[in-house]
């Protein structure tokens, strides 16, 4: 009898020491991005999160940078001694890592979770189309809007990752965002196409990043259906451009101006409750300049040494001062 | 043209027919063999390609049911939300070396599909609407993908889960990669047209390499097939380009033309082994005629040879050499002909030699003849002159000075007459060489006329002369020419006993002068005519023969010719042509 209570107090000692925090070891995190400063990035998310624990110790860009623990961090030292990123990994490079446990962290993308444990983010990323201003016909611009089918493209090509978006604001920061309309009308968006010139029913479409491609492709596929003709080229210059923007405030009216910012719109109307807000809102969308389509959070997979977290905020910003790993010294 | 030219070019006419004859019957035949074995090979090479075509279809058919009886169908079949497989397709494809695949849900909805994975929940109508795709087999398609229409060839397979049903339709691209991917046998190649739009284009005709060269002429043998869909075979290209092509045309499920596949098979070894023959046979041919036309001529050198031979030698006996003979070198046909020739030419010297002895003694016979004839004239008087001399000497003394007066007057007159007579013969024998100057002849017929004036009135002839003016002048010896024309006008004169009319003409003829010389005598027999220029013939009964045999002596000194044309009892004409050497 007292041996098996010896049993089950080492076996809780032990979980007690596998839960319990402790300082050391390395993070290893891999992201797509590719960043070619000099400089390691002092703003913006992932690594600028970093300064408030960790100080930046090696630097190669577009490849490597080391954070090491901030011994007089304000809020403490963190668990961790160091944090390495790796920079530039393709997202099927990062899983493979991810399984061989070379890395700790990789992004997830749109592909299945097949890891155990991952971080989301709240929806904080906006897929939109922003037409070029030389893209004249409003009704041009309006068909492609009523000719996405979003649904699909969330169920198949996002793996129903983030939320369908008809507006710019995530329903979790403003709460009236279904009330702009998400579903497509294919006879509208036809009627509407077929009342503008021919030559203006061919479209070039733009993506920034080729893994946006295979959705930029059903837009024109979708587009296709109504009557407009859209290529795909990844490029700088086209008619319509597929991109990201992050939402960078879980404050609405913040958030709204920093996206008008960030996509080149006017600064919205000051707006200090809802309704003022979705006016502003839907002011800045008048002519289908911008289709919103959706809303993606930030999702990372974890190893399973990684404890503690999770270690990003509902905006995606990394917070990995309350992490530790395994193995590291208690 | 000679014998001999002639024959070789009889020969030459029969070695070039019969050798261009046997060649043409042979090049003919040769090429119709080639011909027939080339079809062959095409043939043969077109159901190759067939069978590849097959076999390509029969491979992507493989690919699609195995897909279709993988486990990962099945799981795609039985998964609960599609969406998770939107990829598989694509991964599928790359793994069975097709370009199209799609996996399709029993209602038609796209699951995932390689060659456009943006469709994804589009309908494939045509896929839910038949059955027993298991069985179909390989069949072409046109293909909608995101950079627009292809043409495909195609299978389907199914996979069945429960009530569920996975189509999974795959296939390989008809196009330039295709065409690439083809074992062909060598010498031939193929082009595709993909009859995607209702209009002819050039953009539509590829071969392995992308748009072949002068599309122009397969578009319309393409046009062609689409318009009356079946196989078509046609001749491109000339010399060593030329290609022979079938042109097949494709069909989809529903017998409509998507495509027509060119298959050409380059007829270069044909056309060169052709090209090779014919230069072997013009060298051949060409070899031949020279070596006949070399032979040819040595045969009909050798034919003829002995008739040349024979020809000269009787052109030496035409001349007058009458001893000629011909070499016998061979004892046929042409041998005895000279054999012949000899035995004529020795016959014919020998009675020449006989007429000749026998003329000869006929001339001294008629000479003696003359000789006695001219001689007893005067001698019977010279007798008879001496006789009544005697005789008055003995039985008339008292006349005898009166006798032997007249006697001695005649004997000095006969003897004169001998003398004559003698002194004319001596003349024939010595006929003098003409001295050749310009002659006046109208002149020397007006002198010669004047001096016969008181004969001829005497003879009661009128001589009438008939002269051309623009007569030419003669290289003649005058003289000669004067006692021709005496000589003949004495011949009129005593032609024409009763009278009658001399006329004497000149006239100019090409490259002579003519003298003719007419009496309206009683004429001559054709037999007189023949023997009128034989010396000492006469057909008077006065005269020595000699008159017209020195004529004919003097125009032959002159190179002329003398001719008489007479009829009995229409008179004589005697026709002198001479040489106008000399122009007025």
């Amino acid at each position: 009898m007292r041996s098996r209570w010896l049993a089950l107090l080492s076996m809780a000692v032990a979980a007690s020491a596998a839960t319990r925090p402790h300082y050391g070891g390395t993070l290893r995190v891999e992201i797509q991005e590719s960043v070619e400063t000099a400089d390691p990035p002092q703003t913006g998310r992932g690594m600028p999160d970093l300064a408030d624990g960790f100080a930046i110790t090696r630097w190669e860009a577009g490849r490597l940078a080391v954070y090491s623990a901030n011994e007089s961090a304000p809020g403490g030292r963190p668990y961790l001694d160091q944090v390495e990123i790796q920079m530039g990994k393709p997202l099927r490079e990062q899983g493979i890592d991810l399984e061989l446990g070379k890395a700790d962290v990789v992004q997830l993308g749109t592909r299945p979770a097949a890891a155990r444990k991952t971080w989301a983010s709240g929806p904080v990323r906006l897929m939109v189309l922003v037409f070029n201003p030389r893209v004249a016909d409003a009704r041009i611009r309006e068909a492609l809007a009523w000719a996405v089918d979003r649904t699909a493209i969330h169920n198949v090509l996002l793996q129903k990752q983030g939320e369908i978006a008809g507006a710019l604001l995530p329903q979790w920061i403003s709460g009236y965002a279904f009330l702009f309309p998400t579903a497509p009308d294919l006879g509208r968006a036809r009627g509407l196409a077929a009342a503008a010139p021919a030559g203006s029913r061919v479209l070039s479409l733009a993506v920034e990043d080729a893994q946006l491609r295979p959705i930029a492709e059903r837009v024109a596929l979708n587009a296709r259906d109504a009557g407009l003709g859209v290529a795909v080229t990844l490029g700088p210059n086209a008619d319509v451009k597929l991109t990201e923007v992050r939402i960078e405030s879980d404050d609405p009216a913040r958030a709204l101006s920093r996206l008008a910012a960030a996509l080149s719109l006017p600064e919205p109307a000051r707006a200090d409750t809802p309704d003022g807000l979705l006016s502003a809102e839907r002011s800045l969308m008048a002519g289908f300049r911008l289709i919103p389509l959706f809303h993606l959070p930030d999702v990372y997979a974890v190893g399973g040494r990684v404890k503690g977290g999770p270690g990003i905020t509902p905006l995606g910003a990394w917070r990995f001062s309350d992490l530790w790993v395994e193995g590291s010294r208690p | 043209m000679t014998l001999r030219t002639r024959l070789l070019l009889i020969f030459v006419v029969v070695v070039v027919g019969t050798v261009a004859l046997v060649e043409g019957l042979v090049a003919g035949t040769m090429r119709d063999a080639f011909e027939r074995v080339e079809n062959q090979r095409v043939e043969a090479l077109v159901a190759q390609f067939r069978r590849e075509f097959a076999r390509r279809g029969e491979e992507i058919v493989r690919a699609v049911n195995s897909i279709a009886v993988s486990d990962t169908a099945t799981s795609i079949a039985v998964a609960p939300d599609p969406a998770a497989n939107y990829s598989q397709a694509a991964v599928l494809a790359m793994a069975h070396g097709l370009d199209l695949l799609e996996l399709v849900t029993g209602d038609g909805s796209i699951i995932s599909s390689a060659e456009w994975p943006a469709r994804f929940g589009y309908k494939e109508e045509w896929l839910a609407g038949t059955t027993g795709w298991k069985s179909h087999g390989a069949f072409l398609r046109r293909e909608e993908v995101a950079e627009g229409v292809v043409l495909a060839l195609a299978a389907v397979g199914e996979t069945r889960a429960g009530d569920r049903t996975l189509y999974v339709a795959g296939g390989q691209r008809l196009d330039r990669a295709f065409l690439a991917s083809l074992v062909l046998p060598a010498g031939m190649r193929v082009l595709l047209y993909r009859n995607l739009a209702p209009q002819l284009s050039a953009g539509e005709l590829m071969d392995a390499n992308g748009v072949p060269a002068q599309p122009g002429e397969f578009l319309a043998l393409v046009d062609e097939v689409r318009k009356n869909p079946s196989e078509t075979v046609r001749t491109f290209g000339s010399g060593t380009r030329t290609e022979l092509f079938h042109a097949l045309p494709l069909t989809g499920e529903t017998n409509n033309v998507l495509g027509v596949l060119l298959i050409g098979s380059s007829r270069a070894e044909l056309v060169e082994l052709e090209a090779s023959l014919r230069y072997t046979a013009v060298a051949l041919g060409g070899g031949g005629i020279g070596l006949g036309i070399l032979l040819a001529w040595w045969a009909t050198a050798r034919v003829t040879r002995p008739v040349q031979a024979l020809a000269a030698s009787a052109g030496k006996v035409a001349a007058g050499n009458w001893e000629t003979t011909v070499d016998v070198s061979s004892k046929d046909e042409v041998g005895q002909l000279a054999l012949a020739f000899n035995r004529m030419t020795r016959e014919l010297a020998a009675q020449r030699e006989r007429l000749l002895q026998a003329e000869r003694v006929a001339a001294w016979r008629e000479l003696a003849r003359r000789l006695a004839h001219e001689l007893k004239n005067p001698l019977f008087p010279l007798q008879i002159t001496v006789e009544n001399m005697q005789r008055a000497r003995e039985q008339y003394p008292q006349q005898f000075d009166e006798v032997f007066r007249e006697g001695t007057a005649t004997l000095i007159a006969e003897l004169g007459n001998l003398k004559q007579i003698v002194a004319r013969f001596s003349d024939f024998a010595r006929m003098p060489a003409p001295e050749m100057r310009p002659v006046d002849l109208n002149g020397l017929v007006r002198e010669t006329l004047k001096l016969f004036e008181p004969q001829l009135a005497q003879a009661a002839v009128t001589g009438r002369a008939e002269l051309d003016a623009g007569l030419p002048q003669v290289l003649a010896d005058d003289e000669q020419i004067t006692r021709v024309l005496r000589n003949l006008i004495l011949n009129a004169i005593d032609a024409m006993p009763g009278g009658g009319v001399l006329t004497i003409r000149t006239e100019r003829r090409q490259g002579a002068v003519r003298i003719e010389v007419s009496d309206t005598g009683q004429g001559l027999t054709p037999e007189e005519c023949e023997r009128l220029f034989t010396p000492y013939y006469t057909t008077k009964t006065h005269g020595t023969g000699l008159g017209l045999a020195i004529v004919q002596s003097v125009i032959s000194d002159h190179h002329g010719r003398i001719s008489v044309e007479s009829q009995p009892g229409k008179g004589t004409t005697f026709r002198i042509e001479l040489e106008s050497q000399v122009s007025r």
